[in-house]
């Protein structure tokens, strides 16, 4: 069974055309002109105000031209490699491949036996990185919900959970900050071996969330340059949400989120040009009654896969959402009808990487089976975008012609080869049990699923001298940063 | 030479090559292997075999049907070379068809390969069947179970028809009717005085183990 199998769509999904994107790129180049993003760092500040951009020290608001702008993305790799810490677990971010990950990272988790809903904690990362790890549907591993159990460390734990129970590559978004940034990159040269297989084919990936509107995290824009210097891949993710923290029409949210994004990735090339960036934005709607967080609306999934042509427009590849809705009820209507948008819209757009399979409550609640129905959507599609074989195997003029007109299909060994390559999907279509008893129901039947990968599969551990060194920079890093 | 002919009968049928179980009957018969042995301890172990792989999901129905065409392709061999009081070991005979004005064919045949996987020794009569004809050849074949398909909601009335036909005959006593097919239910099965109801191919096999007394 391969470690990995992305999705390869045979045709594509446009939502904006190519006038339209040049629309919100203006709209976009106009606002870091003009209205400036908040930039809460002085080394930040520093470095837009050597390279020409226009710095307001007091307001820490950077405002830049477009020359700078274009001048510093060009710099911006449009293709490279992710890679786990076993062969056959490369992301080869190239436009002709949407990897997907897990959601993270929340802080709820349904206890794996008792089912009670409690906070989140270490092994609860490490569990579900041994499922990912098993899944070919998760092509990389975010640590889903918050090591809890391990104070303020619990982002370097979180990493530790990860590397320890899955071979796939893992990308945070929790390690934040310039201190805990530099222990997550030596983690990544312990598992790469050193500091230039590190770069060439980087274990670790990171991803930065913007502050909405027009605005960067201070930890994450500090732990975002010590990244971009060392050569970790790292992606920004603008969350507009419309109607609160952007213009509640879905063009204007796009220009929000994407002047959050791209000044952010023009830092990084001024940092150390050339570094891999990637671009991140997805939107949701405020609830006009309660000012909740509606995920699951066309609006979003309008923006995410318009984000995708965004992204490569600007030439860089794009992790865009899919999964991970509103409600805490797996195996209902609501949650199939509102996963299955996402999870197919932003791959046939041509996102490079998707975050978000097994999370729900709006990516806050781990229920530990949602996993296996994000993996059955996830294998429908990969099917569904491959669409068509018209070739002379993909016609089987000859068979048809062997069968006539009456007869049937079933003895023929086109038939026998071709009926096996079909995929088959095993949580609906499931093969009566053995011994006759009647068919588990279908959450049975996925925590069942769940308990076997659980019970059965043991991810290639980590070699003994790298276990001792992660151990090593965690009790360096809790010294050094307290508990 | 006699094992290792027997092993490759048996595999010929798990590999569903119904060409080469042909070739290799004909070469066990002409090295003067005995045919019942070959029946016993090549085909059945085989098509066993096959219904197992069947029975944990690794084989698919093409690979179950081709398996049984194997078996009766070098069935068609072994048995005219069966001497006067050898006689196959089955579970019961079965005189199985689709009834008259149905064109039906896929899930009566496949009812045909389980039960010759399972067994059972089957006739198949074909499609589009009259119900004298169903009468014939329970009494040529001695048959004591009669499978009769309908796809049709206009065709199903002629299951009563055989059932009928049966009686007029004689032979109701004889044998047990078992009726299938997508409009057909067990209250239908219950209603034209039908011996059992199968909702497919697979459960169509104990049904019928149950009804010749051997399941």
């Amino acid at each position: 069974m391969h470690k990995i199998d992305p999705i390869r769509p045979s045709f594509r999904l446009e939502v904006l055309t190519a006038g339209q994107i040049q629309q919100i790129q203006a709209a976009t180049l106009h606002i870091l002109e003009r209205v400036g993003v908040h930039f809460p760092s002085q080394r930040a500040l520093q470095v837009f105000a050597e390279h020409g951009a226009q710095v307001d020290w007091e307001g820490q608001v950077v405002r830049m031209v477009p020359e700078l702008v274009m001048g510093a993305l060009s710099h911006a790799p449009r293709s490279y490699v992710l890679s786990g810490r076993a062969a056959g677990t490369e992301l080869i971010l190239d436009g002709t491949a949407s990897y997907f990950g897990t959601d993270g990272c929340g802080t709820l988790t349904l206890d794996f036996e008792t089912g009670e809903q409690r906070r989140s904690c270490k092994d609860d990362v490490a569990r579900m990185a041994r499922v990912s790890d098993y899944l070919s549907s998760v092509s990389f591993y975010w640590p889903m919900v918050s090591a809890q159990d391990f104070g303020r460390l619990a982002p370097l734990h979180e990493l530790d959970a990860a590397f320890s129970n899955t071979v796939k590559h893992v990308q945070s978004e929790t390690v934040m900050g310039e201190k805990p940034a530099q222990y997550a990159v030596r983690m990544a040269e312990a598992i790469a071996g050193d500091r230039e297989r590190m770069r060439a084919r980087p274990p670790f990936s990171v991803l930065v969330c913007t502050i909405a509107p027009l605005g960067q995290d201070p930890e994450g824009i500090e732990a975002s340059m010590v990244y971009a210097e060392a050569g970790i891949p790292v992606g920004f993710m603008a969350m507009p949400n419309m109607g609160a923290t952007a213009p509640a029409v879905p063009g204007g949210a796009l220009t929000v989120g994407n002047a959050e994004v791209v000044s952010a990735m023009v830092l990084m090339q001024l940092v150390a040009p050339g570094a891999p960036v990637f671009y991140s934005l997805l939107a949701s709607v405020m609830d006009p009654r309660t000012a909740d967080y509606i995920v699951a609306i066309p609006e979003k999934y309008l923006c995410n896969t318009a984000a995708v042509q965004l992204a490569h427009d600007w030439g860089v590849p794009v992790l865009a959402g899919a999964f991970g809705m509103d409600t805490a009820e797996p195996a209902t209507w609501q949650i199939g009808r509102d996963h299955v948008y996402t999870a197919l819209m932003v791959p046939l757009a041509g996102a490079d990487l998707v975050t978000g399979g097994g999370m729900l409550k709006a990516s806050t609640l781990l229920v530990p089976e949602q996993i296996i129905y994000d993996d059955e959507i996830y294998h429908t599609h990969r099917v569904l975008v491959q669409g068509i074989d018209t070739g002379a195997d993909g016609l089987a003029l000859d068979v048809i012609a062997a069968v006539g007109p009456r007869g049937h299909y079933l003895t023929q060994e086109h038939t026998r080869q071709h009926l096996r390559k079909i995929w088959i999907p095993g949580l609906t279509q499931p093969r009566p049990p053995l011994d006759g008893s009647p068919l588990p129901d279908i959450r049975e039947r996925a925590r069942a699923e769940l308990d076997r990968i659980l019970a059965q599969h043991e991810p290639e551990p980590l070699d003994g001298a790298i276990r001792t060194e992660l151990q090593a920079i965690l009790d360096a890093a809790a010294r050094e940063l307290g508990v | 030479m006699s094992e290792e002919i027997l092993a490759k009968l048996a595999q010929a049928v798990i590999d569903g090559e119904p060409e080469d179980a042909e070739g290799l009957a004909r070469q066990a018969l002409a090295g003067g292997l005995d045919p019942l042995r070959c029946i016993n301890e090549g085909l059945t172990p085989g098509i066993d075999r096959v219904g197992e792989l069947f029975a944990t999901g690794e084989y698919f129905l093409p690979d179950l049907i081709i398996g049984g065409d194997a078996m009766k392709a070098a069935l068609a061999v072994l048995e005219p070379a069966l001497t006067g009081d050898q006689e196959r070991k089955v579970l019961g005979r079965v005189v199985l068809g689709t009834v008259e004005g149905d064109l039906h064919e896929i899930g009566k045949t496949l009812v045909g390969t389980m039960l010759t996987a399972n067994g059972f020794e089957v006739t198949d009569i074909g499609i589009d069947r009259p119900a004298a004809e169903f009468v014939s050849a329970v009494k040529e074949t001695g048959a004591t179970l009669v499978g009769a398909s309908a796809l049709l909601t206009t065709t199903m009335l002629h299951q009563q028809e055989v059932i009928e036909a049966l009686r007029e005959a004689g032979l109701r006593e004889q044998v047990k009717v078992m009726v299938g097919g997508a409009p057909v239910t067990e209250s239908w099965a219950a209603k034209i005085g039908a011996d059992g109801y199968a909702e497919d191919a697979i459960s169509a096999v104990d049904l019928a183990k149950r009804l010749a007394g051997a399941g």
